[in-house]
């Protein structure tokens, strides 16, 4: 929904690296997240909660448990707005160039 | 060590999108065939308190299964088994929620969460990434601008 956001969410290395973490095993719990990441507990919950106030983390609770999940679609948005549309004749081309060059390797 | 991560990571799916619309468009958008065959790679589903039935562009039975809560425009509860695909059909049922909330300015939040995958590795695969998001960027889309994703 804001863009703002969602930039200012990744543009931080431990908030990427938590995205990452979730991308690679979904739905963990702060104590497990926590264990990846050299920074406090208190750091820790203050990353997720700018990723969560992004929408770029979900948090689901299930008993006393309360688990993060990554939310891919802001970044799809992203993606769609300022992604695509700069970079879709640009990257075909350099496909193309590269097919050329492999094949007559 | 990487394979058993990702056999782990999609157990439960969750995913979020805030839509320029109400409740009852949503809830509309998700129910009705002749919103969802817009968005939904063609198919046409309908969910109705009792069932949720999707059909393909040629008629074909992509999904025929129960409705566990039905509580418009809230809620939504129902099986999700791939019939469109014989690997995936073959897998066991597993269950779709989504949740609508009404938030500011004219928008609203709509969740879904895809889970009892636990014995369905490849429909669990074959829904996540681009799968689901896909779905979600086009219902959004057409919400709010009402033309399809892919015009």
């Amino acid at each position: 929904m804001d863009d703002d956001a969602v930039f200012k969410a990744l543009a931080d290395p431990s908030r990427r690296l938590l995205l990452d973490l979730l991308f690679e095993r979904d739905g963990r719990t702060l104590t497990e997240l926590d264990a990846e990441l050299e920074m406090t507990r208190f750091g820790v919950m203050k990353h997720l909660r700018v990723l969560e106030e992004a929408g770029l983390v979900v948090t689901r609770r299930q008993g006393r448990e309360k688990f993060h999940f990554l939310n891919p679609v802001p970044i799809r948005e992203i993606h769609d707005r300022w992604i695509d549309k700069y970079t879709e004749r640009q990257v075909s081309a350099l496909l193309d160039l590269k097919n050329e060059l492999e094949e007559t390797a | 060590m990487s394979v058993s991560t990702i056999t782990e990571t999609t157990t439960i799916q969750v995913y979020q999108v805030f839509i320029k619309a109400t409740p009852e468009q949503i809830w509309d958008a998700i129910t009705k065939p002749e919103f969802t065959e817009k968005y939904f790679y063609g198919a046409r589903i309908e969910n109705t308190a009792t069932k949720h039935r999707s059909l393909g562009p040629n008629d074909e039975m992509w999904a025929d299964g129960p409705t566990f809560e039905f509580d418009p425009p809230r809620r939504l509860v129902h099986e999700w088994r791939s019939l469109y695909d014989p690997d995936l059909a073959g897998e066991p049922a597993s269950r779709v929620t989504w949740e609508i909330e009404q938030q500011d300015g004219g928008f609203s939040m709509l969740t879904v969460v895809h889970d009892q995958l636990e014995a369905s590795p490849k429909t669990a695969a074959s829904v996540s990434g681009a799968g689901w998001m896909m779905v979600l960027s086009g219902l959004k889309t057409l919400l709010e601008t009402g033309k399809p994703l892919s015009s």
